[in-house]
């Protein structure tokens, strides 16, 4: 007979204790109590899963821990090269998200008027999809192009949705004009990359923090963890950093040196930086003779000198360039030695190599004169661009992995700082900075997307072709933003005035698919006007949001986290990988994943099945057609199928099945070769794009833009160089003193996290970010409730909204900012969180950008006081 | 044969007779008693989330509030009650026997208060009462050491006062009363003969002695629960023993002026408890006084002069923030008491009501001062970069705290009821030895 | 054997990611931060420093909130995790005043009343999925006794009246698994291990890199060190404070 020892005895009864305390906690509203102490006392069935983060923007991968089913955490995915096993605050908290009992939990149809809060009916899925189906198909018919689908700051590969539009015809609105679109644009026009700018982190010893928030947001591309890894790892190798922002909070600890430029002052920092890294004599010509457009011969219409070889079809033209060896004009390319500077004559005229027209027109952009404009001192300017030019050390090379690169080890993180006024032309002007160097595409240099791909507007761009109207409601193509990224707030201003912008036919149905106009952009007073107007408004979303709330009159509930979604690069710009997210539980309540919305949603349309239908689509999009793993074009597929004939196409013999397992989850792909990273070692280098220093097709836009009769606030900043003006938001009157600009915050994701209690707590609510002097003078305390009134300089409105006054060192006396995450009303946990910035923000004329994406400044006074 | 009304009327100092303003009095503190049972009872049953107290850090609140600050000052209090006593044993101190009972039960009372003081600041009040002396670790200084000298403490005062009285229930129980069962087991066999007297007078004399030092332990060790706090800026070396017991004096002595007072009136007994006895407490109260307010200079030095920064934040608290009123009201309270004192012992005239004024002044000065020992050093001491924080007591504390001293005052009233105030005086002796 | 953890602050970013994995992990009461991360301002405008400082408890060896308690309830354990038995604590908070990091979380109240109660988690809708849990993702883990010694030390929101603070996460470390802090740290800034063995991470680091702790002077020896930066000081003005009230 076993005798018990105590040990045994004791833990057994603890076990049993434990259990029934666990019991009585865990199952605390428990109706059924006895159950659960029984199901307490079996032992839980504990497994895992891989998936990824639905919050942000990069999908870090994930393990959800699950206990019987239950999901109980969520860990980093050390597979996966983005967040090695780690995660931000965001990416904890969204269990409470997943679980929330606030998210739509059914269809809901609307009972009562648009335009205000919402009342609704529990529907059916069928007969939700039913009535969407209906109105889309009865608009599709007259014309798919005024079916208007938008989605916000998307995840995954948005193959489902490009499907989607694609079958039905429909025209697209994005997040982008919000976002860094300027930028891209800037970018896609200089040197034909579709990104921002990020430096090549692994051999960068000069960073420029160009308005990234280091610590809270994303710079280039990314949603944040991966940038501020590569960060600390840099700085480990000694890397310095210049941060450039009105706000030290951004950089924290990681400022070298903090460089509190004035708002929408970046144009005139960056021209300056040119002239001094000219005068200071930090130039790397063989770059900017064989890589850039430097060279080329400018004609005195601005215009440059071409010869056109070939005739009809094949006619291509040439530009020229002056040869010095031979002293002649020569075919780009075919010169020996091209000049960048001097005057030459050619047919007649005067010609000037586009560097020499750049070189005079920044020569008057002196640091003195910078310093006027940025708020910063001639010294800090010239030191700045000394030691990026020292550190550039043009001319040295390095072997990466056996390649010979030239090695430039200066570069400069930027990304939403671009949605400024002149946002578009900056950006250019700080991308021709690392171009002056020879960075681009250097190691350690200027980097911008993982690769050197060229995105499809860089040819584009070479003719900006101006129509005639009418237009249509994006204005594409238009005499008011030929180069248009198009814009939800542009599409407003249309909707509420068509004849103004020549426009005869407005978007009828709308599908908005994760976007929040309401909340997330400027300015609620235009969105809430023109989104009244559409005839009909469905709302996929697993929340109420709040520009549901107000206009839809469909709300379809969307899963979080728990559907399949992809696929999803996990590169972390130097190795490549790719995954999945995919869901840790069946979809809660009656949400149900996108894709299975789409493809029942198509189905009633009639576009799902057959050539062009839905179905053929999402073949093209993942590149499975004319592969054995097409999808049936007749058949209604499963979603996980879906993805397993992805998988197989990629050649992953488990399939889906791969991504399910906790232990994988993520295909890594392996090391990106420098011949991909750097531009210099691509084949051909730059993949074959010339770097656009000079910009005749600008001025040949603003040319056109006159002669239809655009006004000067449209044409103004078509400009073949990038030029500085005075801002219009400058032109209120004096007493707006204070610039009010937005950020992100850490603990937040625009306005889809400001309810999750655990980040609420973090991060309460809405502040106005003050300098202690500003506010003295004002009389305003930390935490005293602030009225801020904006002012609009072109047509005089004003907006105002309250918020509580958070006061701090770290920012520009003159210049005040707000976090831009709250100011929703749909969930018990926004009550009190206070206002969004963009209650006061403006768009449209003089806050736009010439290429119709948004600007996150304008000027406003302050006063103490006022009922939140 | 005397009826039941006159034989009752035999027991002397109106013991065992209730009159309306008696039961006035009772109703009225069973009200308040029961009103801190009920919020005593919100406490138990929602958590303390229903007191002012929250963490210290991130909570920027205090964790220890007006129960502590008001343990500190019932075991003060006791104090002086088992001093007096035992002096008188110690000394003789004849004169001064009439206030000796009332002095004695102040002690046990106050400790009483003290103890449940303690407990109903636990979160586990039940738990505590079984754990803290089935787990009890010596070397934690407070509800260690001190709970267990409490306990003592407590034990041995009522020996005392036992004992001290057993002479008087001897006596009573001769007499039939409605409360002869309650004498007869006091007197418990007692004859009161000569030798069982000076048995007694040795025994509780002796006793007096070894109350001394375990009073110093006590107190000192009240003294090092602050003293000890490395982490708690203001309360490293502030409150040295000496000081605290000073003020501990005070207060006691305080509260036996007014008790002997209200005895000496409701039992209508001014010729025993004569101005002799009030003269006598006076001085010994002003002395006291003149102790204290040397530390409180002393104090006051370190305060102004105090460094580094962190001390430097809580010495403004006390000397200009928010603390100020209460810091500069008790010591206004504590000089006057003092002038007072002194004037009265000038001119050698020592009136009764000025010396309960004093009483009650120095008593609302000493938990002031209790208060600001225990609070600020947790709102505003803290040497991480946490913010400021605040307490103030909520409605359950001061709830509580009313039904703790009702408690005492139902205690104290209903002894001497049962029992007289003031030993019973020799020729009444015949009386009952003749009956 | 003794475990300790590094804080390299020249990597950390003030995310505050620790703090979420320790309240998700240990499901910890609303407005406790078991983790804590300083954000602080100094200088003026425009010489101004911002730092983080992660604050777990720090695991004193000479810890005075050991001493200080009545019924050994706070206790400290060979490996030099210093622990809070939870069915023994009387609440007397005396650990929390002796502690000179304000590290300590007492439970004020009920613990399921802890729990982001803006949010219903008992709706019936959630009820087959959670079987009722509360929180939803209430870690299993939590309940049951731990270590050698067999007590309930695991986890917070054990009991009303009881003390908690940062654990080490015992419930993990004796799975063999690091701390949900250290686990999720996006920028490795948080390091655990063994402080006595110099091949470990932290053993390398107490090695090669110069450490400080907080408040040295109090004498309490903590297991947690700080690389980089320096110690905030009186002048260290507190920014962006989470929402710390019940
Ligand atoms: N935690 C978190 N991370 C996110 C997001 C989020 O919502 N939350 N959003 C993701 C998305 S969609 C994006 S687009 C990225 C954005 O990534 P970032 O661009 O890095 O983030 P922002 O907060 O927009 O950064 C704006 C910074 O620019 C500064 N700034 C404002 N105006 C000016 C100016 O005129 N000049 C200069 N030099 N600086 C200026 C602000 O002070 C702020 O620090 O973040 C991504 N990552
Ligand atoms: N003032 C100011 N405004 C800004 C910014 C700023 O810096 N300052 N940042 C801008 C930037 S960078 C961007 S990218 C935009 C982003 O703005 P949006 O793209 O509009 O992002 P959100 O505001 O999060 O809105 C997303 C909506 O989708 C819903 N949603 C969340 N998850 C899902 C899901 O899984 N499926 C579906 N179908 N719906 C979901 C949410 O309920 C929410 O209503 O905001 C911009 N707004
Ligand atoms: S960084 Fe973005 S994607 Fe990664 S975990 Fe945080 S929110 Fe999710
Ligand atoms: S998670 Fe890491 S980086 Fe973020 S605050 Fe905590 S320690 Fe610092
Ligand atoms: S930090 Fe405080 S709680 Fe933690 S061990 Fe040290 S003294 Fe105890
Ligand atoms: S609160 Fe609990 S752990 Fe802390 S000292 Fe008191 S009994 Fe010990
Ligand atoms: S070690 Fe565990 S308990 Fe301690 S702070 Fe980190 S996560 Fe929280
Ligand atoms: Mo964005």
């Amino acid at each position: 007979m076993q005798e018990i020892t105590r040990r045994t005895f004791v833990k057994g009864t603890a076990a049993v204790g434990g259990a029934a305390a666990a019991g009585k906690f865990l199952f605390a509203s428990s109706p059924s109590l006895a159950q659960a102490e029984a199901a307490a006392l079996a032992s839980p069935i504990e497994d895992f899963i891989a998936t990824t983060c639905w919050v942000g923007k990069q999908d870090c991968g994930m393990i959800a821990r699950r206990i019987d089913g239950r999901v109980v955490m969520f860990e980093g995915n050390p597979t996966n090269p983005r967040n090695v096993g780690t995660l931000c605050p965001k990416g904890h908290a969204q269990i409470q998200a997943l679980y929330d009992p606030n998210r739509v939990k059914w269809p809901l149809i609307r009972t009562n008027e648009k335009g205000v809060t919402g009342e609704w009916r529990r529907a059916s899925w069928d007969e939700a999809l039913d009535l969407v189906a209906a109105s889309v198909k009865e608009v599709r018919d007259r014309d798919p192009k005024l079916v208007l689908w938008q989605k916000g700051r998307s995840k995954a590969k948005g193959f489902y949705d490009e499907a989607f539009v694609k079958a039905i015809g429909s025209s697209k609105l994005g997040h982008g004009a919000y976002c860094s679109d300027a930028g891209y644009r800037g970018v896609e026009y200089t040197i034909g990359t579709h990104a921002v700018l990020h430096p090549d982190f692994k051999y960068c010893n000069y960073m420029l923090s160009w308005g990234w928030n280091i610590t809270n947001a994303g710079g280039n591309k990314f949603c944040w963890l991966t940038w501020p890894r590569h960060m600390v790892a840099a700085r480990d190798r000694g890397m310095k950093i210049a941060h450039l922002d009105p706000r030290l909070r951004s950089a924290g600890p990681f400022a070298d040196t903090w460089l509190p430029i004035r708002p929408g002052t970046d144009l005139a920092m960056a021209l300056a930086l040119c002239q001094q890294l000219i005068a200071q004599g930090y130039l790397d010509r063989p770059y900017l003779t064989t890589y850039t457009n430097s060279p080329y011969l400018v004609k005195p219409d601005g215009m440059f000198a071409k010869v056109t070889e070939g005739a009809g079809e094949e006619a291509t033209e040439i530009p020229l360039v002056w040869d010095e060896a031979t002293g002649r004009a020569m075919k780009f390319g075919e010169a020996e030695s091209p000049a960048l500077e001097g005057t030459f004559e050619l047919d007649g005229e005067v010609v000037k190599p586009a560097f020499q027209l750049f070189m005079d027109h920044v020569a008057d952009y002196t640091p003195e004169w910078a310093a006027g404009i940025t708020g910063l001192t001639a010294a800090q300017i010239r030191t700045v661009a000394h030691d990026f030019g020292d550190n550039a050390r043009i001319g040295a090379t390095m072997i990466v992995d056996g390649v010979e690169v030239p090695y430039r080890p200066v570069g400069i993180m930027a990304y939403h700082m671009s949605q400024q006024e002149l946002g578009f032309q900056t950006i250019r002007a700080m991308t021709i900075v690392p171009m002056l160097v020879g960075a681009v595409g250097a190691a350690g240099g200027q980097l911008s997307d993982f690769t050197w791909k060229i995105y499809k507007n860089y040819d584009k761009f070479e003719h900006l072709k101006v129509e005639d109207p009418p237009y249509d409601f994006m204005l594409n193509k238009s005499k008011f933003y030929p180069m248009n990224t198009g814009s939800p707030s542009v599409v407003a201003q249309v909707m509420m005035d068509p004849d103004r912008y020549e426009v005869e036919k407005l978007p009828e149905v709308a599908i908005l698919h994760m976007v929040n106009p309401l909340n997330s952009f400027p300015s609620r007073k235009e969105f809430l006007e023109s989104y009244g107007k559409f005839k009909h408004v469905a709302v996929i979303s697993p929340w109420m949001s709040e520009t549901a709330d107000y206009f839809a009159d469909v709300v379809l509930p969307a899963a979080t986290i728990e559907k399949y979604e992809g696929p999803i690069s996990a590169t972390d710009a130097y190795v490549d990988a790719v995954t999945l997210r995919i869901p840790p539980m069946e979809p809660l309540f009656e949400s149900r994943g996108e894709i299975d919305i789409y493809l029942d949603l198509c189905e009633r349309i009639g576009v799902l099945y057959g050539e062009d239908g839905y179905l053929s689509n999402v073949n093209d999009q993942l590149k499975l057609t004319d592969t054995a793993f097409a999808l049936d074009l007749e058949a209604m597929p499963e979603v996980r199928d879906i993805f397993d004939r992805w998988a197989h196409a990629q050649g992953i013999d488990e399939g889906v099945a791969f991504f399910e397992d906790p232990a994988k989850g993520v295909y890594v792909k392996g090391p990106v070769s420098p011949t991909k990273i750097y531009g210099y070692a691509t084949d051909p280098p730059f993949g074959g794009a010339v770097h656009r220093l000079y910009g005749d097709s600008l001025l040949d836009a603003q040319r056109q833009m006159k002669e239809k009769g655009a006004e000067e606030i449209y044409w103004r900043d078509y400009t073949a160089l990038p030029e500085w003006r005075s801002l219009t938001m400058d032109s209120s009157p004096s007493e707006y003193e204070f610039y009010l600009i937005s950020y992100h915050q850490i603990e937040h994701k625009q306005s889809r996290t400001s309810f999750i209690p655990l980040l609420a707590e973090l991060s309460p609510g809405s502040k106005l970010d003050m300098n202690p002097q500003s506010a003295a003078r004002l009389g305003i305390a930390d935490g005293d409730t602030v009225t801020v009134e904006s002012h609009n300089a072109v047509t005089g409105e004003t907006r105002s909204l309250v918020t509580r006054a958070a006061l701090g060192e770290g920012i520009r006396p003159d210049t005040v900012a707000m976090p831009h995450h709250f100011g929703g009303w749909t969930h018990p946990q926004n009550k009190d969180q206070g206002a969004s910035a963009n209650k006061v923000m403006f768009l449209g004329e003089g806050y736009t950008t010439n290429t119709a994406d948004q600007s996150f400044h304008v000027k406003v006074k302050v006063t103490k006081g006022g009922e939140l | 044969m005397a009826t039941q009304t006159e034989r009752h009327s035999t027991l002397p100092q109106r013991v065992g007779q209730m009159n309306g303003a008696w039961r006035l009095f009772v109703i009225g503190a069973l009200a308040v008693l029961g009103f801190g049972i009920y919020s005593f009872w919100q406490e138990a049953t929602q958590g303390m989330v229903v007191t002012g107290m929250r963490d210290v850090g991130t909570m920027g609140g205090a964790t220890w509030g007006l129960y502590i600050t008001m343990v500190v000052y019932f075991i003060g209090v006791s104090f002086a009650g088992i001093t007096v006593a035992a002096l008188i044993r110690i000394f003789n101190l004849d004169h001064l026997k009439p206030i000796a009972r009332t002095a004695e039960l102040l002690t046990v009372v106050s400790l009483i208060l003290g103890g449940l003081a303690i407990i109903v600041d636990l979160g586990n009040p039940m738990r505590g009462v079984v754990n803290l002396f089935k787990y009890a670790r010596p070397q934690s200084p407070f509800f260690g050491t001190f709970s267990l000298v409490v306990a003592g403490y407590l034990f041995s005062s009522l020996v005392y006062l036992y004992l001290g009285g057993r002479r008087d229930a001897a006596r009573l129980a001769k007499s039939p009363s409605r409360l002869q069962w309650f004498h007869r087991l006091w007197a418990a066999g007692y004859a009161d003969t000569p030798e069982e007297r000076d048995r007694h007078d040795r025994a509780s004399f002796w006793l007096a002695i070894a109350i001394v030092p375990l009073l110093v332990v006590a107190h000192s060790t009240l003294g090092f629960v602050f003293g000890l706090q490395v982490g708690r800026p203001g309360w490293y070396g502030t409150l040295q023993a000496p000081a605290f017991v000073a003020l501990a004096g005070v207060s006691g002595i305080g509260h036996i002026l007014i008790l002997a007072a209200i005895v000496r009136k409701v039992t209508a007994t001014p010729h025993r408890i004569g101005e002799a006895i009030f003269a006598w407490l006076g001085k010994f109260l002003l002395g006291m006084l003149l102790v204290y307010l040397y530390f409180m200079v002393v104090e006051l030095l370190t305060l102004v002069y105090a460094t580094p920064e962190t001390e430097k934040r809580l010495s403004d608290a006390l000397l200009t923030g928010e603390f100020a009123w209460i810091y500069w009201g008790s010591v206004a309270a504590l000089v006057i008491s003092a002038v007072v004192l002194i004037w009265q012992a000038v001119v050698r005239r020592w009136s009764v009501t000025w010396l309960v004024a004093v009483g009650v002044l120095a008593n609302l000065a000493a938990i002031g001062k209790r208060y600001l020992i225990v609070v600020p050093s947790q709102t505003h001491g803290t040497l991480l970069p946490y913010d400021t924080g605040s307490y103030s007591p909520s409605v359950v504390e001061f709830g509580v705290i009313a039904g703790l001293f009702a408690l005492g005052a139902l205690l104290i009233g209903l002894f001497f009821k049962a029992f007289p105030a003031l030993p019973i005086e020799d020729e009444s002796e015949e009386v009952i030895a003749n009956a | 054997m003794k475990y300790g953890m590094v804080v390299d602050l020249d990597r950390c970013q003030g995310c505050r990611a620790c703090m979420e994995a320790c309240k998700v992990e240990n499901n910890t009461a609303q407005g406790h931060f078991w983790m804590y991360v300083f954000r602080y301002e100094e200088g003026s405008f425009p010489e101004t420093q911002i730092n983080f400082l992660p604050r777990p408890c720090q695991h004193c060896d000479n810890a005075p909130c050991v001493k200080v308690c009545p019924v050994g309830a706070r206790f400290s354990r060979e490996d030099g995790v210093v622990l809070t038995d939870a069915d023994r604590c009387i609440g007397c908070r005396y650990c929390e005043l002796a502690c000179p990091y304000g590290v300590n979380y007492f439970n004020w109240r009920k613990p399921e009343k802890g729990q982001y109660e803006i949010v219903d988690w008992s709706d019936p809708d959630l009820e087959p999925v959670t079987g009722g849990a509360i929180p939803p993702y209430r870690n299993p883990d939590l309940d049951g006794l731990h270590g050698e010694e067999q007590r309930r030390t695991g986890g917070g929101s054990q009991a009303k009246g009881v003390m908690e603070k940062c654990t080490f996460c015992v419930q993990r470390i004796e799975k063999g698994l690091q701390p949900a802090c250290v686990t999720t740290c996006p920028t490795d800034a948080l390091v655990f291990g063994d402080k006595t063995d110099a091949s470990t991470p932290v053993g390398r680091y107490l090695a090669e890199k110069r450490t400080w702790r907080l408040l040295e002077e109090a004498g309490t020896e903590p297991s947690v060190f700080y690389v980089g930066s320096r110690p905030p000081t009186h002048r260290s003005k507190e920014i962006e404070r989470p929402k710390a009230s019940v």
